[in-house]
């Protein structure tokens, strides 16, 4: 009896045991001296592919900050975490980020509905975090918080910037939206459809295809009965790939009708596959690696040669946010969450596309806007917009 | 008693069910005496206690981040149980009891955020919610068998999780946020904050035991036999006097149940609740508890779940390639050791004891 | 009136005909499929996978400079030797236990993850994708198809055509329904049993290779194609009645043209439902599907 009970306890301690010693184990060594920023990026799933352009952004930005003394004398040390492309991964991997790893910084979130949660984590813990992809205007607007901020263009900006363009420079006024079926295709879309009813243009269909949806042939008679000047996607970049493939296909393309989208529909990430299908897309996005600055064109060979491609949005907005949280910590003399966030507010900062502002009300990012149309896999700049005539009105009303 | 007596009494019992009329007459009869010999219930309530003491300790030696996976864990390992009871004691592989699990987690945040603080009229709500849903969707499927009640049972959660993701009204793909955790009061005895990490993972535990203890003393009683007859040689059932529906349905109304107080709980741990839940990546993980823990016992998907949510978080931080892991798990344990830890450890013991 | 029939011309005949491509790629998917479960009882949840390993397969291929046709040969035989090596090594040595089919589930769908897994990890995460052999549009009737989209059409519809041939007019398809009916009976017969189920899995792996293939082109290649197509194939299989082959290819062009059809009415995502809605009644009111078993059908 004795014996079976402590083989029974043996069996059956052992898992927990384990379990309690690679939690003691995974116990942080006091590191004060590095200043530890959560990289939380999806390297798994659908969004992987955004993942890996923001990794490069990242990383390069840390080290040439290390490289020359860091900020405030800190190293800049990552914690990354995957995502796995799912928003509860997300809000699990932010809380071992700060309680476990004790990270100063959370950024990195792509997926709308994730980003929230980990800006309801963030704030419950009292620290910070930024996205620097997702595009939704609930982030600095309705769902706003004072935890959270945002580098890049939501959709709203995109919005402003390339429906101006679009009402100004092309004659027909018929629009078709095409947008996947989930929160932040509704919320682009209405975003678009606002703007350019509001400026004379008329939107003659819009169409909701599922997320991920394979086969948008079904879509396609009623995008020839709509008979729409500009057809604009506001579809991820898989199945942007399939969607202009297919319509290549069908011979939707080549015609009068012009192609354009949201930022992510189109990018790096998936010109590759598109074999032409997406050319002549149009675009207003906050970066093209053929913007003719000098900053711009040193950093771009710098990026190609660490990482043998070209940067894309993702990777820069991801690259700026370093520099942002190096400029704002210096100007308020600290990295602790209180400092940064006042720091951060308000400040100005050159990055790779320009200079940027972030806007003390609502934390989101001010910045100039270029209007892109695809070249093959180049992505031309034919225009630019300034940040101010696009960022929109602060709808943020919690803080 | 004697094993004699007991084994005499038990039968009366089960003859005098067969023979009364009166259906509730039997189902109390059913649920009011534990069979088996001493042994068999030993060895496994001593597994059990084990276990129970283990997770007792832990928040005493670990720090807060592992308080909370510890939570996750009990929750998930709910979920997993839902999965195993139906698996191991009515022989019914189902690929959606996250459909029960998500359906107690809507409930839980739409109430507690709109509507109540109260816990208790929250349960209430999920478990005559779960019961209703359960009953009718288990009376439909319950009929068919093996692989296609696999399937139809996956169809369910991924329609589920459809409606989730489409329904503005649910938060749609962005889910609920801002779910208060509430405070739990147990008249005149004291509180529960659930907004206190140890708190809830004690609250949780406790949910998990209660949960555990329970299916152990169903599974114990003769309802629990005739399952188990159903399981393993269900043509011969109906000739007994039972009739296997009734069992399979009451079953799977319970496992139902299991799946959504865990589910219930769950939003409140971080506040939020999203389709994510609903997913086939949920149900994946939960398999992988089940099976890795043992699938046939009530006390291995729980250990399972304990097993799973700590490697992953650890695999998921050393690489990207935590569905590889995964996936070798399963491959390993299904080839090798089928019946999962505890079944290892069960069967290590029974050979010593014949020593 | 006129507007009637000009809408079915336009709109739902076009539409119909599309349903029918996208059922017979998904035929030669489920087709695998149901041909796996007839004869060694396996629900193979690393189907999609195989699916996806073909289109990737394609890919990798085309890019190294073999063309689409070549690549639509060894693609499916590369698919089928990963297929082979999953039931050898993975299933047969699970042996003959009473709870077979649930660990066999089990096996499948680990193997599911670590092929997902390793094709990222070997791919990327981007999409990718594979040309076309031929472009260019078919104009009849005032409808317009893409003329690829016919060609599929039109290997699919051989490919089904060749199966059905092997299996009900061939000595390899009398055995092999043989040994879907008494897998002893066979064995005592003087038959390789096990190669037989060896052999009945590479051919669908095959099949479902050669799907992968021909569909790359206008689906893209990416690692998690392989989820969604499933369920659909799955559900393909239990309407059609499992181990049935005219069952698995009916039922696919149904579920197919179900949802083709209905997304033009209601809403795309409910659409995809629909399809398992359709499932679930099968499921509850014709349990065994549309026709019988392998043997039988």
């Amino acid at each position: 009896m004795k014996g079976t009970i402590r083989t029974a306890a043996v069996a059956a301690g052992l898992p927990v045991a384990a379990f309690i010693l690679v939690a003691m184990v995974g116990e942080p060594a006091a590191a004060a001296e590095n200043f530890k920023i959560g990289m939380l990026i999806p390297m798994s799933g659908t969004l992987a592919p955004v993942g890996k352009q923001e990794r490069f952004g990242f990383e390069l930005a840390a080290k040439e900050i290390n490289e020359s003394g860091g900020i405030l004398g800190r190293h800049i040390e990552f914690v990354v975490e995957d995502t796995e492309s799912n928003p509860q991964t997300a809000a699990r991997k932010a809380e071992k980020l700060y309680q476990q790893d004790k990270v100063d910084f959370v950024t990195g979130t792509v997926h709308s509905g994730g980003t929230l949660a980990v800006g309801q984590v963030a704030a419950r813990n009292g620290r910070l975090m930024s996205t620097t992809v997702s595009y939704s205007t609930r982030i600095t607007g309705a769902a706003c918080s004072p935890n959270v901020f945002r580098v890049n263009a939501h959709a709203g900006i995109q919005a402003n910037a390339l429906t101006a363009w679009l009402l100004n420079n092309v004659k027909g006024k018929r629009y078709l939206i095409l947008a996947p079926d989930y929160e932040m295709g509704r919320n682009a879309t209405s975003q678009f459809s606002n703007r350019i009813k509001a400026g004379g243009g008329e939107i003659v269909d819009e169409v909701y295809p599922p997320l991920g949806a394979k086969d948008f042939s079904t879509y396609f008679g009623r995008i020839r009965a709509a008979r729409p000047d500009v057809l604009l996607t506001m579809t991820p970049g898989n199945d942007t790939v399939r969607l202009l493939t297919q319509m290549k296909d069908y011979g939707l393309l080549g015609g009068d009708m012009l192609i354009g989208g949201a930022a992510g529909a189109v990018t790096r990430g998936n010109i590759g596959a598109m074999k032409g299908a997406a050319e002549g897309f149009l675009t207003a996005a906050s970066y093209s690696p053929l913007i003719d600055t000098a900053q711009n064109k040193a950093f771009v060979a710098k990026f190609q040669t660490a990482y043998n491609i070209k940067p894309d949005l993702f990777a820069v907005d991801s690259y700026s946010m370093i520099y942002l949280l190096k400029a704002a910590a210096e100007k308020a003399g600290g990295l602790e969450p209180g400092k940064l966030r006042k720091g951060m507010e308000n400040l100005s900062w050159d990055t790779p596309q320009g200079r940027r502002t972030m806007r003390g009300a609502d934390h989101q990012a001010v910045l100039d806007m270029y209007i892109i149309r695809v070249k093959g896999v180049q992505f031309d700049v034919i225009g630019k917009v300034n940040g101010d005539e696009v960022v929109g009105t602060d709808e943020c009303e919690r803080f | 008693m004697t094993k004699l007596a007991q084994n005499v009494v038990v039968k009366g019992v089960i003859r005098a069910g067969g023979l009364l009329p009166s259906a509730l007459c039997r189902a109390r009869k059913m649920l009011s005496m534990p069979r088996g010999g001493l042994q068999a219930a030993s060895l496994t309530r001593i597994m059990g206690l084990i276990a129970v003491a283990a997770a007792v300790v832990l928040p005493l030696l670990v720090g807060q981040f592992y308080i909370r996976l510890g939570i996750e864990a009990l929750l998930l390992g709910g979920l997993a149980l839902s999965t195993g009871i139906l698996l191991g004691f009515v022989g019914l592989l189902s690929l959606g009891q996250v459909a029960y699990f998500g359906v107690g987690a809507y409930i839980s945040a739409l109430l507690f955020l709109q509507a109540t603080g109260s816990f208790w009229l929250v349960l209430a709500a999920v478990v005559i919610c779960v019961s209703a849903l359960a009953a009718v969707i288990g009376a439909i499927v319950i009929r068919t068998r093996g692989v296609y009640f696999a399937l139809i049972s996956l169809a369910f959660s991924e329609v589920l999780h459809k409606i989730a993701f489409n329904t503005v009204a649910l938060g749609g793909s962005d889910g609920i946020l801002g779910i208060p955790a509430p405070r739990i009061g147990f008249a005149g005895i004291g509180q529960i904050d659930l907004r206190d990490d140890g708190q809830f993972y004690y609250f949780a535990l406790g949910v998990i035991v209660v949960i555990y203890f329970a299916i152990r003393r169903i599974l114990a009683t003769p309802f629990g036999s005739v399952l188990s007859a159903i399981r393993d040689n269900p043509e011969r059932v109906p000739y007994l006097g039972y009739n296997p529906f009734w069992f399979r349905l009451l079953a799977y109304v319970a496992a139902a149940q299991v799946a959504a107080v865990s589910g219930m709980v769950f939003p409140l741990l971080r506040g939020y609740v999203s389709p994510d839940l609903l997913s086939f990546e949920t149900t994946t993980r939960s398999l992988a508890m089940a099976l890795v823990g043992g699938l046939s016992s009530v006390l291995g998907p729980l250990v399972g779940g304990g097993v799973i949510t700590f490697m992953d978080s650890l695999v998921s931080s050393l690489t990207e390639r935590h569905l590889l892991v995964l996936g070798l798990i399963f491959v390993i344990f299904v080839m090798t050791c089928p019946d999962g830890l505890i079944g290892i450890a069960a069967r290590r013991l029974t050979r010593r004891e014949r020593k | 009136m006129a507007n009637w029939v000009g809408y079915l011309h336009l709109v739902v005949v076009p539409q119909a005909i599309d349903g029918l491509i996208i059922g017979l790629a998904l035929a030669l998917v489920a087709l695998g499929l149901t041909m796996i479960f007839g004869l060694l009882g396996v629900i193979n949840l690393a189907h999609g996978e195989l699916y996806m390993l073909g289109a990737y397969a394609a890919f990798s291929l085309t890019a190294v400079g073999i063309g689409f046709w070549g690549a639509l040969f060894v693609a499916p035989l590369i698919v089928g030797a990963v297929g082979g090596a999953l039931e050898r090594f993975g299933l047969r040595r699970l042996g003959a236990r009473h709870d077979y089919a649930i660990l066999s589930i089990l096996l499948t769908f680990g193997a599911s993850l670590i092929l997902r897994d390793l094709v990222q990890f070997a791919w990327g995460p981007e999409t990718h994708q594979v040309e076309a052999p031929i472009a260019g549009i078919v104009r009849a009737a005032g409808m317009i198809l893409p003329a690829y989209r016919m060609l599929i059409l039109g290997i699919a519809a051989l490919l089904i055509v060749g199966t059905w041939l092997l299996l009900y007019r061939s000595p390899l398809g009398a055995v092999l329904r043989a040994a879907a009916y008494d897998r002893q009976m066979v064995a005592s017969l003087g038959i390789p049993v096990s190669a037989v189920l060896t052999g009945t899995f590479v051919f669908g792996s095959l099949l479902a290779g050669t799907s992968g293939v021909l569909l790359s082109p206008i689906y893209a290649v990416f690692p998690t194609m392989g989820h969604d197509f499933m369920l659909l194939a799955f559900a393909a299989v239990i309407v059609g009645g499992m181990g049935s082959v005219s069952g698995a290819v009916l039922a696919s062009i149904l579920l197919a043209e179900v949802q083709s059809i209905a997304s033009l009415w209601i809403s795309p995502v409910w659409a995809e439902s629909m399809v398992f809605v359709v499932m679930f009644l099968v499921l509850v009111f014709r349990p065994q599907g549309l026709y019988g078993r392998l043997g039988a059908a």
